[in-house]
């Protein structure tokens, strides 16, 4: 029963990641030079690499903690008897729903200090300008990723909140618990799944950021946005090193895995 | 479980796992190369790759031509340069590449040939360059820079150069000046005049590869013969920091965004938010286009130390697992004759390698032309080696970043332009 599904995995999941690591093992434009563990070696102590990790761990970071908190607190807002809240969820989904390069490319003119529409409306109105995209590059894409991300978050959290029994709440409003509280003992632990759900998917997607940076920044200014993702882009299409480009992805899938069991071990602790 | 029963479910399990093995390699056929045609497979489709801003209608009508003299479907993909180069370089790891490609200037076919990824053309030259006078005709500095070893790689379309010093005659007039600055020191004054009511006096290029500073100042970016970058060092230093002075010390040139986009500088001059901005012959047409009723005018590159203007402009070229080379080859002879240049850069401004476009009536009696000419004849063409070496994109990005950290990020010139030697070393040597 499950050869079908054995089959699919191996052909399209597997053999592509073990060719890439039998490329990795090779160096030159058109990876005919073997140069063994080479590539790994390089990539572990090449400066440049080690920068865009560290700018992809801040990104993660602010992402996943601005993103999950925001859903969060979306999710419990639309939660209550509001008039029109079915509307609000589906408002808040459009921008996930979107294509990313369509969403890079309205927020790279959005936010243009010299010709887009956002800086005109400020001085319209009398306040000073800003300069977002050149002072606080790695903040916008950050924003911007919140953006069009929270919507899904908020979905999950609320579908999570909704399977929550309300005798819990129910029991918790006779005792005396004000709501607060009902979210702190109730609402947070029962959620914990959804929570888990979020933060491995929120890591694994993070780590492997690459269009935004791509279609806003182009990485710059200086490297300030140059996530892993599209520090590999540039190492394989742009410099032609794909030997490279394959070992810096490679061991970006062992962090990722070793991440998201990490994540899965804590649960688990935490649970228990 | 009977042994009937184990029977009957054994048929259906291999069934599905046979039909699963038959979808997959059926799966993995579809992703394969898509054929489009070969001498013994029907109609031919010559797939061309071009940058999507050069789909001149000239070109469109010798491509129609084309198809009608030789009975074949040319299929035009046309990509912005850094999705070309993906593309392209994509093809050439999988064997699916077009016939006929655009470079993205000097020294990319060059890269390419070396690596085995595209044809040599002497072949074809020597059987075909007398009718087109080719290399004769051609500027050298755009024959030169395709050439390496004794082979060429691809065949001028464009012979461009960054430099040409595009000016608001209104707001430089109310600043009480009749001629643009020649100079770097009268730019910094026509700058600082100029600079007001939200208005900068220069927009400043995000991208490197179209600034002019560093030449200007009299230095090179490499010179991969000497192992040597960014040099003379003295020179390199006053250049950027001459640039970055304007940008945060006189603030009469905003800060660059960031971008893929390097029209940046042309749309705030359009927006009549710049009074002046440096770039090439490609400006000419959105300037004329979406510049309302600026009274604009063009001038020669300054000089600084010297005066140079930095080589650009397109070329075709040929990937070695082309299917149609030879369909290829006619297709560059037909797309670069006279006759072709002049109605490309009627409908443009675009600007042509052969002399004989630079000699005729319409370029010659031009007076914005004859500015453009001026900018080609001091122009700078990049470090061959370099690309002969198969390093001139990841330099290029270096070298990207360190210019951005500068005129963008205000980062001290001497440590960035330290930082960038070692990194750019590593990867020559």
């Amino acid at each position: 029963m499950l050869a079908p599904a054995a089959v699919f995995f191996l052909l399209l999941y597997f053999a592509p990641i073990a060719f890439q690591l039998f490329q990795s093992l090779f160096s030159g434009a058109n990876s005919d030079r073997f140069v063994g563990a080479e590539n790994f070696i390089d990539a572990v102590t090449d400066p440049d690499v080690q920068a865009a990790f560290i700018t992809t761990v801040l990104y993660a970071v602010g992402a996943l903690v601005v993103g999950s908190v925001l859903g969060l607190v979306l999710a419990v807002v639309l939660n209550q008897a509001l008039p029109g809240k079915a509307i609000f969820r589906a408002i808040l989904l459009i921008p996930y729903l979107t294509s990313v390069a369509i969403i890079g490319l309205l927020w790279r003119n959005i936010l243009d200090p010299y010709v887009g529409i956002l800086n005109r409306i400020l001085e319209s109105v009398g306040l000073p300008t800003q300069s977002w995209l050149t002072t606080a590059p790695l903040a916008v894409i950050v924003g911007i990723a919140v953006w069009s991300s929270v919507g899904y978050t908020m979905v999950l959290f609320l579908a999570g909140m909704q399977g929550i029994p309300a005798e819990y709440y129910e029991a918790a409003r006779i005792d005396g618990a004000r709501p607060f509280r009902q979210f702190l003992s109730i609402t947070l632990p029962l959620l914990a799944p959804t929570t888990l759900f979020v933060t491995v998917i929120g890591v694994i997607n993070a780590l492997q950021q690459f269009a935004l940076p791509y279609i806003v920044t182009a990485g710059g200014p200086g490297n300030a946005t140059t996530l892993y993702a599209y520090k590999i882009f540039n190492v394989a299409f742009s410099d032609s090193q794909f030997g490279y480009a394959s070992a810096l992805s490679f061991m970006l899938l062992i962090v990722i895995l070793v991440l998201s069991l990490l994540q899965f071990r804590a649960a688990r602790r935490w649970s228990s | 479980m009977s042994p009937a029963s184990r029977r009957s479910t054994g048929r259906p399990r291999r069934a599905v796992v046979l039909a699963s093995i038959a979808i997959a390699a059926t799966t993995l056929t579809a992703c394969a190369a898509p054929k489009t045609g070969g001498a013994d497979s029907g109609p031919v489709t010559l797939n061309v790759m071009i940058n999507a801003g050069h789909d001149y209608k000239a070109y469109q009508s010798v491509i129609a031509a084309f198809e009608k003299k030789h009975h074949v479907t040319v299929n035009v993909q046309k990509y912005q340069w850094g999705d070309l180069q993906t593309k392209l370089v994509a093809g050439f790891r999988s064997g699916d590449v077009p016939d006929l490609v655009e470079e993205a200037g000097p020294g990319t076919a060059v890269q390419y040939g070396v690596q085995g990824n595209v044809l040599p053309l002497d072949t074809y030259i020597k059987r075909d360059g007398a009718a087109m006078k080719y290399p004769d005709d051609f500027q050298s500095t755009a024959v030169d820079a395709r050439t390496y070893k004794g082979k060429t790689y691809s065949i001028p379309l464009h012979l461009s150069a960054a430099g040409i010093l595009y000016y608001n005659k209104g707001l430089l007039k109310e600043a009480g000046y009749d001629k643009p600055p020649a100079t770097w020191d009268q730019l910094k004054q026509v700058a600082k005049d100029t600079t007001k009511n939200g208005v900068y006096g220069l927009a400043v290029t995000n991208d490197p590869i179209f600034d002019t500073f560093l030449l200007q100042g009299g230095a090179r970016l490499t010179d991969v013969a000497s192992d040597k970058v960014l040099t003379p060092s003295s020179d390199a230093t006053k250049s950027l920091t001459f640039l970055q002075d304007l940008v945060f010390t006189d603030k009469v040139a905003q800060p660059p965004v960031a971008s893929s986009d390097y029209a940046g500088p042309q749309k705030l001059f359009s927006s009549g938010r710049a009074a002046m901005f440096m770039s090439g012959p490609w400006d000419l047409l959105p300037v004329r286009e979406g510049s309302g009723d600026i009274d604009w005018g063009v001038a020669p590159p300054l000089k600084g130390k010297v005066q140079a203007s930095a080589l650009t402009g397109s070329g075709l070229m040929i990937p070695k697992k082309a299917k149609h080379p030879g369909l290829a080859w006619d297709l560059i002879k037909d797309l670069t004759t006279l006759k072709v240049e002049l109605a490309a850069t009627k409908e443009s401004g675009i600007t042509m390698p052969r002399k004989s476009w630079a000699a005729s009536p319409q370029i010659a009696d031009d007076p914005t032309m004859s500015v453009v000419a001026k900018t080609l004849s001091v122009a700078v063409a990049p470090d061959s080696a370099l690309a002969a070496a198969g390093k001139n994109d990841q330099i290029n990005d270096l070298w990207r970043a360190a210019y951005q950290k500068i005129v963008i990020q205000d980062a001290p010139v001497k440590q960035t332009m330290d930082q960038f030697r070692t990194s750019a070393l590593g990867i020559i040597k």
